[in-house]
């Protein structure tokens, strides 16, 4: 597991010193910041405005992020040839990708709390009136879409063992964008009763097997404080559990594919 | 060593499996909590809008286009913000101001140039409503905002406010001041008991209130609010002859309602140029607070009924108003017994477009939507009002209205073909020419004291 742990410790050096993802980063907070401009309207209209609207930067931001950071680490490491010098250690295959996988989910980490610290800051600044109860529900949002990205980020990691970097973006963008669009839609179909079984049936195989993102965008009911909220913490486990599954499965994919890659 | 295939992907596939159960137990909780929309009705949204609502974006694209609305609203372009009001209740259908703004603006605010609001995009406003409520039934608000539509712009129908504060009343966070308004509408509906019993109730909950929390004096107001408005709905209804009514011995005794009062209603409509109408007549009472509500539509408008339309018919919000259809509305405002106004519906060619071969120009007055001193002669219903050419019973159901209807074609109002060197005049049965009364601003109000016996005389 030492072996890991440093390939991870590596990764996570490399990726906050990689300017694109700086870039990427301080575009992300430059918004983050401006954002209480936004946030002209009357005071509740100022709450929604500036939550929805911080939010969603720090979504969007962190997709990209989690997707540019993961696409490149394993062809890098082949394109420099550094990876001979690990793999000619006693480190297994699956160790490398396990570490780099850790290590771009600790490099997101640490970006991601940036942006929320931020996020937090902003809207402790404008929302003097929030209490202590507003903010933690709000920092709730930053928590699963860093699961959500997490997720991702394994997704564009099994990609990155058999497919070019360019060609990884968007077929990870493309399940992103697929898991968040289509799961409620398929959801929808397989509950639909007036559809015959063979449909229900190729809609529930999709959706089972395409992981669902769209469960982890809870931001509506950060932003919109009105509904009462049910079966929370029952909700927040499966969650993160699914989350645990999915990264485990598209993980043991990639070292079966990375373990026989010739490189 | 190479990694064993076999148990890896039998690891997978028992994985996944786990992991759909998993997402069949979260779907329904992330529906009831988190989805955006009861019923996925974004069919509206563009391909581009359509995918970053969908991508999970759509709370924070709703936000920007608001502000946006907003820059448009303090242009005055009112035009450009429905689009985006549409957008933003698809994007993010719990923004709550947005249905609330959008419901007003759209139902008040396209005026013509003498601000009459098109009547065309009321039943939009009454759909955007009705969507709103049912994307946000955990709150009164929308309900509360669709059942005041009816109430104040609609101003008749008033079952309908009745069902929508009804439906507001049940939710936990309704305001209590609010919740007064409910008894407003039951009286103008004609539901005299269920106003006292939701005035009785309101005053019973208020006084536990006060017994809970004396300290509080906004408890100790309300009950007296209630107290006074219970207390002048009585009198109100004893003076009125509605318990007479109710226990049938209206006959036997003096009311403030009898004898029914015949307000000597009479009216004429000249068309002073194309689409320009003068409209004058009589109204013979001579307190001030009538309006007579004025009519000009199709005759043959599908959805057209007397004094109005059927507002409450599409639950499709659809921000195009019939291009077709001219609708005309207005209030006639009574002084000296007598009303006149100039209608000029030249200007506004989108409003009144005039494509019909044949209109009808409607007189309606309803004592319901008048005001107490008003309503202490004629009742709530009508019983003490009489018109011996115009009375109506039939138009509203268990009410005493007045409705006149007048004719005019195309080429009338559009003074062309043989009416171009000829003015119409169209004028009900017994019309009285008011003289010079439509030009004195000087309102006569007969005093208490007879004129004889002024010290001045």
């Amino acid at each position: 597991m030492n072996a890991v742990m440093s390939i991870a410790k590596t990764t996570i050096g490399e990726a906050i010193r990689r300017r694109v993802l700086l870039v990427i980063l301080l575009i992300g907070v430059l918004f983050l910041v401006i954002a209480p401009g936004l946030s002209v309207l009357s005071a509740r209209q100022n709450y929604t405005v500036l939550t929805s609207f911080t939010l969603g930067i720090i979504q969007l931001t962190s997709a990209v992020i989690a997707i540019v950071l993961t696409v490149y680490l394993l062809p890098n490491e082949v394109e420099r040839r550094t990876i001979y010098t690990i793999l000619s250690k006693p480190v297994y295959r699956w160790h490398f990708l396990l570490g780099k996988y850790l290590g771009a989910v600790g490099a997101l980490a640490m970006m991601m709390l940036l942006m929320s610290t931020v996020l937090v800051l902003v809207f402790k600044i404008m929302q003097k009136d929030a209490s202590m109860d507003d903010v933690m529900r709000l920092a709730t949002a930053p928590i699963f879409f860093f699961v959500q990205m997490s997720l991702l980020a394994a997704v564009a990691m099994f990609f990155s063992t058999f497919v070019s970097p360019i060609v990884n973006i968007f077929l990870s963008g493309g399940v992103y964008l697929v898991g968040t669009l289509f799961s409620p839609v398929f959801q929808d179909l397989s509950n639909n009763k007036s559809l015959s079984p063979a449909v229900k049936g190729a809609a529930t195989l999709v959706h089972t097997v395409v992981p669902n993102f769209a469960q982890y965008n809870i931001q509506g009911g950060i932003i919109n404080r009105g509904p009462e909220l049910r079966s929370v913490e029952l909700y927040y486990v499966t969650i993160v559990g699914y989350a645990l599954i999915y990264i485990t499965v598209f993980l043991i994919a990639g070292m079966m594919i990375f373990d026989r890659k010739e490189v | 060593m190479r990694l064993k295939r076999t148990p890896l992907i039998a690891a997978i596939v028992a994985l996944v499996a786990v992991g759909g159960a998993l997402n069949r137990t979260a779907y329904p909780i992330w529906v009831s909590n988190y989805s955006p929309r009861v019923d996925a009705d974004i069919s509206g949204l563009q391909a581009d809008q359509l995918l970053v609502a969908l991508a999970g974006f759509r709370e924070m694209v709703a936000g920007i286009l608001w502000v946006r609305a907003d820059t448009f609203f303090d242009q005055g372009n009112y035009d450009a913000i429905l689009p985006i009001i549409r957008v933003v209740t698809m994007l993010d259908p719990k923004q709550i101001d947005v249905y609330a703004t959008g419901m007003w603006h759209i139902a008040y605010n396209f005026t013509d140039e003498q601000n009459r609001s098109d009547r065309r995009y009321i039943p939009s406003a009454l759909a955007l409503g009705a969507e709103g409520a049912k994307s946000n039934d955990y709150t009164y608000e929308l309900f509360f905002e669709t059942g005041w539509l009816w109430y104040h712009k609609i101003d008749d129908d008033y079952d309908n406010s009745v069902e929508w504060w009804q439906l507001a009343s049940k939710r936990k966070d309704m305001q209590v001041a609010r919740k007064n308004i409910l008894a407003m509408a039951f009286l103008r509906a004609g539901k005299l008991d269920d106003a006292i019993d939701h005035y009785e109730s309101l005053l019973s909950d208020a006084q536990k209130l006060v017994k809970e929390h004396p300290e509080e004096f906004a408890n100790r107001q309300n009950v007296d609010t209630l107290e006074g408005n219970l207390d002048n709905l009585l009198v109100r209804m004893a003076q009125r002859g509605n318990f007479a009514l109710k226990g049938g011995y209206y006959d036997q005794w003096k009311y403030d309602t009898k004898p029914p009062y015949d307000v000597g209603f009479s009216a004429q409509v000249t068309v002073e140029d194309s689409k320009v109408l003068r409209v004058e007549g009589t109204w013979g009472v001579q307190p001030v607070g009538t309006r007579i509500r004025l009519v000009l539509r199709d005759r043959d408008y599908e959805f057209g009924r007397p004094a109005g339309m059927i507002w409450g018919r599409s639950n499709k919000v659809d921000l195009d108003p019939e291009k077709n259809v001219t609708f005309m509305q207005d209030g006639l405002f009574v002084k000296n017994q007598a009303f006149f106004r100039r209608v000029d519906m030249s200007r506004d060619p989108t409003m009144y477009p005039f494509v019909s071969d044949n209109y009808v120009v409607e007189f309606y007055y309803n004592p319901r939507s008048g005001p107490p001193h008003i309503q202490d002669r004629f009742g709530y219903s009508g019983e003490g009002m009489t018109d011996k050419n115009y009375l109506n019973t039939e138009i509203r159901d268990g009410q005493r209205v007045v409705f006149a209807t007048l004719e005019l074609s195309r080429d009338q109002l559009l003074r062309q073909g043989e009416w171009s060197t000829r003015v119409p005049i169209v004028r009900t049965k017994g019309y009285v020419a008011t003289g010079s009364r439509d030009t004195n601003e000087v309102i006569n109000v007969p005093g208490l004291r007879n004129e004889e016996e002024s010290p001045n005389e």
